[in-house]
């Protein structure tokens, strides 16, 4: 299977260990990745404050421009990217925006029909690739391994029922459970966690995060699993910060999907653990 | 601040312009149920609630809704939107109030992050998130810097040490003017339209 991949900003850094974990899985898996060339940052949420909404949509969209030029399906891996490309995405549907948006792309000698999907990550592993294939080229199963797997919100709501229940998520369940690994229900499993407010008001990240954390503790999570960049940073980096305000003491390691998966398909090199704050090593001791 | 001598101040300009704006017409949907309250992840910390906000919209009541802190307090989590019963969209109202105050000059943290950001994309394509805590830095003030600075020197030492944070940016996109030639265009058809 082929797919046209956006990585994202975080990709070349606070996430670059989910973009050699995702490269490394997806071959293991068959998936064909071809990077978007010369691909831009989609603007998250912020850029629509600053230059307003149409012209953020056009801004997220000359990725999809620059992707038409293949047929294939979108992918991305960041929660965020993905909300924000697939509701752009959307909007190719009303014919005056198409037309307007064009008028704009065409500045970069770009243009795009709104043909092809925007897909995330967690939806083409549970529904295109499927549990089955995905336990197959598992080498060391996860047996035993308790994994919180924290969807946070834009990946499941953005684009709300676009694959997944965006109240009651299972496709990542479904995904670590495949691993081998025993997915735990928690509370807050998809609880907003700041997201890009962990630089501009760190304490409220801080207090946002460590319900998260404690949910996932609570219900005797080894680790925490997250599709997204920036749930990863915020739960692994703010984590001490966290322990420090509530006086707890939780050393909860926060992985992305990706690397549980290359540490279940024995890609040793790819797992890129040392990017951890929150060491891992002991909780998966039994698998490196 | 609008009732200072007792008299609210009310502008029915105000609410017409927010009308006007990419999702204004989604405040005229909303029945003020109180749903998105109820979910709203930082509905505590905010001056008003989301439900609020669009009734103080449709007062009229601008000073109230610009000097607000919550639309710079929303994260754009979609919670509330997926259980409004109206299916209004209140983060891309959220956003359309930032870009309002924006244009409006006021002034916060959020707001400076995220036209350090923006600045990135305009400039390189693409964030360089190891430039953007230092550019965000230097808008904040060397005082403030300073605190912000010291009360997250142990996040940083651990980000630092984690091979966290890019020291180096990766390259941009090959013609980063002609994305902003985009976006200047995308500004005039939308001004067009208002
Ligand atoms: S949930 Fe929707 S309809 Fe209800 S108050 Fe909020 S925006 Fe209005
Ligand atoms: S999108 Fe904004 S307003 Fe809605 S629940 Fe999330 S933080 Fe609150």
């Amino acid at each position: 299977m082929k797919y046209s991949y956006y990585p994202g900003c975080a990709s070349e850094g606070t996430g670059a260990a989910n973009y050699y974990a995702f490269l490394a899985v997806a071959k293991a898996l068959g998936i064909e990745l071809e990077e978007i060339e010369d691909w831009n940052c989609c603007g998250a949420t912020v850029a629509s404050s600053v230059i307003g909404e149409f012209p953020a949509q056009v801004v997220a969209a000359r990725n999809l421009a620059l992707a038409a030029k293949k047929p294939n399906d979108i992918i991305t891996a960041c929660s965020s990217c993905y909300a924000i490309l697939g509701l752009a995405n959307r909007k190719f549907a009303e014919e005056k925006f198409k037309e307007k948006a064009n008028i704009a792309l065409k500045e970069d000698g770009l243009a795009y029909n709104g043909n092809l999907n925007v897909r995330f990550i967690l939806d083409v592993l549970a529904n295109d690739i499927g549990t089955e294939k995905i336990a197959a080229a598992v080498k060391k199963p996860l047996t035993g391994l308790k994994v919180a797997g924290y969807v946070g919100c834009q990946s499941v709501k953005a684009l709300y029922k676009e694959y997944d229940d965006p109240e009651y998520p299972s496709a990542m369940d479904k995904v670590i459970a495949a691993l081998g690994g025993q997915p735990v229900d928690f509370e807050n499993r998809s609880k907003c966690c700041t997201g890009s407010m962990a630089l501009s008001a760190p304490d409220i990240t801080i207090t946002a995060v460590h319900p998260i954390i404690e949910g996932a503790a609570k219900a005797g999570a080894d680790i925490i699993v997250t599709p997204c960049p920036l749930c990863q940073m915020n739960l692994d980096v703010y984590q001490g910060k966290a322990n420090k305000q509530f006086g707890t003491n939780y050393q909860l390691p926060v992985l992305f999907i990706t690397q549980l998966m290359a540490l279940a398909y024995g890609l040793s090199n790819d797992l890129g653990l040392k990017y951890c704050v929150v060491s891992p090593k002991q909780k998966l001791a039994s698998w490196l | 601040m609008s009732e200072a001598d007792g008299i609210r101040k009310y502008d029915p300009e105000f609410t017409k312009r927010v009308y006007q704006m990419d999702n204004g017409r989604w405040v005229k949907k909303c029945m003020q149920c109180g749903i998105c309250p109820t979910t709203c992840t930082l509905k505590g910390m905010m001056d008003h609630s989301p439900r609020r906000i669009i009734q103080l919209i449709r007062a009229g009541a601008k000073d109230e809704v610009l000097n607000s802190n919550t639309m710079w307090l929303c994260t754009s989590c979609y919670t509330c939107a997926c259980r409004c019963p109206r299916g209004v969209p209140m983060m891309d109202i959220m956003h359309d109030l930032c870009h309002l105050a924006e244009e409006e000059g006021i002034k916060n943290n959020k707001a400076l992050m995220s036209k350090v950001f923006y600045n990135d994309v305009a400039n390189r394509g693409r964030v360089w998130e190891g430039g953007l805590t230092l550019k965000y830095g230097l808008k904040l003030g060397i005082g403030n810097a300073l605190k912000l600075a010291r009360e997250m020197q142990d996040v940083g030492m651990e980000m630092f040490k984690h091979k966290r944070i890019p020291i180096i940016p990766a390259k941009g996109i090959k013609n980063p003017s002609k994305l902003r030639a985009i976006v200047d265009k995308a500004t005039a058809l939308a001004k067009e339209e208002g």
